[in-house]
């Protein structure tokens, strides 16, 4: 039996969709790789170069198997951030090219530009780990992060936030129920809802903290850091031409950054 | 006092959980839901406190449906106690636990603190009224999470597991309140895995198997038939089956059994 | 050499009046079960926390006194040492998840991982619990997604894949419907033969089917030692905890002085129809 992350273990992996593209099955630490150079292409790369990145990061989703998902989440997180700097940019902040446009209305191009440009920077860094996180299991990135001989708190680190917040919500929920069920209003007045804060926060941090005590006594009989590495069990293949496709990848990340900062 | 009438209910998108639910509660009856874990009776409980609502069907709590009743005004009329009192509990006195039900009500000053300390006095923690709730023992806390219901004075009182973990004088406790209660015309409703206790104190069981209703009895007659209680996969209560065992006319309790063998072995 | 000892321990949480623990001594044999029955607030969780070595930490310690396995201390363990030796199973099942897996699999294989065993002896263990505790099924779930039944059955098999020898238990049954519960009893009684397994409970019915030694435990010492006859018969035991249903029929037939005197009070089922029978023809 193999308990390489699967299809059912989807509820705590947050964005992953399972599948069995080139992503999917290339190592944790390669996808890693390969969204940290697209991120610092992103950050160095004009607009149109960014811009080519988005479409090209798009068009890699779906051949991934991961557009629809990704192209939401871009898109849900991006408008509203794209409205907002256009219109702060182009139309408010006071700049020497203001043109008139319709009655009191003024825009500035390099207003516009620097909008476009920003959003677009950030829409490629964007795009680059939604490609990582809708192609990569969680568990799979802690399994190679252990391979590699990463001290198993870290691994906890990053592991436990995304494991812990699907039972923390739960628990959130509960204990709105019993609340309002013993005739705590949560719907009325704004003032009667901020009265209400102390009995949904107090049984909330209490058992958080109570949890935190449990976990620390469990992880220690557990043996958790007793010893100095782990055995690592089903670890994601790795092979040759991905380490090296990586070391060529961080190469480049670097030289990116660094050639245009030298240039200048 | 309570009514459901042809309930049923599903998560989104899930299998149906309830289907074709129906029955009511009297005054002064006290009714134990009982069935396998996932049989349906947390749901069915939230169901009745107003906290999910039925795809069809409707819940009458009090003369209120609970469709157009929000949550925290069914509160004043079924008072809910979970399985979990660390998840209700959330003031630093046991004294202001008490309290917080009450006060919502409009009970101030002296009514207010005759209240507490009545409620203090069933629960037996009248000593314990300014300790921090959590600071006492798990049988504690739960009586305390009892006392704050109770000190609202619903008119029905939905338990879910009461007895868990109670030793023989908080039990003692527990069962007197909810003799009590009845006693005052209160319905009390028990979601309940004991069945010792469950024949002690309900007067009426619901089983519930795979979200549908398999009995829904007077205590003696459910728990006498095999044929129900295995399918609500239910224990039977020892007293029940010695009692066929021996012969004896059924019983529910030691005491009764005592009794009735009692009577039967006057005359050797 | 007893495999752990209980020497006068007396314990108190800081800022406490009241010892939790008061100068009690007891001792466990390997390959025993033995149930500890314990009224509210009789220092239940805190005797079993120092049984499974994880009392004394920092800054609570013992006034006096000491808990020792195979005659040695509990500071002097190692965390491994003691991993391997002993592990506790407390009273809430999702407070008994470790939080760093993503399935049940991994959760169970998680400790044995953590002892830097070799891949093939980590699967060998992690389907060995699997199969005592009825998960095979599960092994690809979510563990927090289980049921609290569920979630037990998964806290014990991550207990068992450290293969201890010590198991300690704190109320077990408590969210276990009558079927679950019978399941677990026979999950139990499948555990290898010299594995200690120490329960704590409250209810009376329960407890009987978990154990052959029972013990009382009553205001932080154990009050009696002995059979279930023995434990479930003592006046502090019935004043506490009460009396199985069974017992409690056969005390009111005594009580009205019609239970021949030297016939024990049956205890369960099985027994009290003899019992009952023997009476009436007294």
């Amino acid at each position: 039996m193999s308990s390489r992350s699967g299809p059912q273990s989807g509820q705590t992996a947050l964005l992953f969709l399972p599948g069995d593209s080139l992503l999917h099955r290339a190592n944790p630490l390669t996808s890693l790789i390969f969204m940290l150079w697209m991120i610092s292409a992103a950050a160095v790369l004009p607009t149109i170069g960014t811009t080519i990145l988005i479409v090209a990061g798009v068009a890699l989703s779906f051949a991934m198997g991961v557009g629809p998902r990704v192209t939401k989440r871009l898109v849900i997180t991006m408008l509203p951030l794209l409205v907002a700097l256009l219109v702060v940019h182009g139309f408010l902040v006071s700049r020497p090219d203001f043109i008139p446009l319709v009655g009191p209305l003024t825009y500035s191009p390099t207003g516009l530009e620097y909008a476009a440009q920003v959003v677009t920077r950030i829409g490629a860094m964007l795009t680059a780990s939604l490609i990582f996180v809708t192609t990569t299991h969680p568990g799979d990135i802690l399994k190679s992060l252990d391979q590699r001989g990463v001290s198993p708190g870290v691994s906890y680190l990053i592991a436990s936030p995304l494991l812990l917040i699907e039972p923390f919500s739960e628990r959130a929920k509960a204990i709105r129920d019993a609340q309002r069920a013993r005739g705590l209003d949560l719907t009325s007045t704004f003032k009667a809802r901020f009265k209400a804060l102390p009995a949904l926060l107090i049984p909330l941090i209490t058992l958080a903290l109570s949890d935190l005590d449990h976990r620390a006594s469990i992880l220690n009989s557990r043996a958790f850091r007793a010893q100095k590495h782990r055995t690592v069990i089903d670890a994601p293949p790795d092979d040759r031409f991905q380490v090296w496709l990586r070391r060529v990848l961080i190469v480049l990340a670097i030289a990116q950054l660094g050639i245009p900062l030298l240039w200048r | 006092m309570l009514d459901v009438a042809s309930v049923d209910f599903a998560y989104p998108g899930g299998n149906p959980v309830l289907s074709d639910i129906a029955f009511s509660v009297r005054r002064g009856e006290v009714l134990a839901i009982v069935g396998r874990n996932g049989a349906g009776k947390s749901t069915l409980l939230r169901l009745l406190n107003g906290l999910r609502q039925p795809a069809s069907g409707t819940v009458t709590v009090d003369g209120l449906n609970t469709a157009d009743t929000p949550v925290h005004v069914l509160a004043h009329h079924i008072g809910t106690v979970f399985q979990a009192p660390e998840q209700q509990i959330f003031n630093a006195k046991v004294h202001d636990e008490i309290a917080f039900g009450p006060r919502q009500q409009g009970l101030t000053g002296a009514a207010l603190e005759a209240r507490i300390a009545e409620v203090l006095g069933r629960i037996g923690l009248a000593d314990a009224a300014q300790l921090h709730p959590l600071d006492l023992d798990a049988a504690a806390r739960r009586l305390v999470a009892l006392g704050s219901v109770l000190a609202m004075k619903p008119p029905v009182l939905l338990l879910d597991e009461p007895q868990r973990g109670l030793d023989a004088n908080a039990m003692a406790r527990l069962e007197a309140i909810v003799a009590e209660e009845a006693e005052a015309g209160t319905c009390v409703i028990l979601v309940c895995h004991d069945m010792d206790f469950v024949a002690r104190r309900a007067s009426r069981v619901l089983a519930l198997a795979q979200g549908r209703i398999a009995a829904d009895l007077p205590t003696l007659d459910f728990f006498t038939s095999d044929e129900l209680t295995r399918k609500a996969g239910v224990e039977v209560p020892d007293p029940v089956e010695l009692a066929r065992f021996l012969g004896l006319p059924p019983v529910l309790t030691p005491s009764a059994l005592a009794a009735k063998w009692l009577a039967d072995h006057r005359s050797a | 050499m007893a495999l752990i000892k209980v020497e006068d321990l007396f314990f108190r949480y800081p800022q406490a009046k009241a010892p939790v623990l008061d100068g009690l001594s007891v001792a466990f044999e390997q390959g025993e079960r033995v149930a500890i029955l314990a009224p509210n607030a009789a220092g239940k969780t805190t005797l079993a926390r120092w049984l499974a070595g994880l009392y004394p930490d920092g800054g609570l310690v013992a006034e006096r006194g000491h808990v020792s396995m195979d005659g040695k201390p509990w500071p002097q363990w190692s965390a491994a040492e003691r991993a391997a030796a002993v592990q506790f199973v407390g009273q809430v099942p999702s407070q008994q998840l470790t939080g760093c897996a993503f399935t049940v699999y991994e959760e169970i294989a998680f400790g044995p991982c953590n002892l830097a065993l070799p891949e093939g002896e980590v699967r060998a263990r992690v389907e060995q619990a699997l199969a005592v505790c009825n998960l095979k099924h599960l092994a690809k779930r979510d563990p927090f997604t289980l049921s609290g039944g569920e979630q037990q059955r998964l806290s014990i098999a991550a207990a068992l894949a450290m293969q201890p020898r010590v198991l300690i238990l704190d109320e077990p049954t408590s969210n276990l419907d009558p079927e679950s519960r019978d399941d677990f009893i026979a999950q139990l009684d499948a555990l290898p033969a010299g594995l200690t397994v120490i329960v704590f409970e409250v209810a009376l019915r329960p407890s009987l089917g978990l154990a052959r030694r029972f013990m009382l435990l009553d205001e932080g010492r154990i009050v009696v030692d002995g059979t279930p006859e023995t434990v479930l018969a003592h006046p502090r035991c019935i004043e506490t905890l009460g009396m199985t249903a069974v017992a409690r029929a056969a005390f009111e037939i005594r009580e009205a002085g019609r239970w021949p005197e030297g016939l024990a009070l049956p205890l369960t089922l099985a027994v009290a129809e003899q019992s009952f029978r023997e009476a009436a023809r007294a």
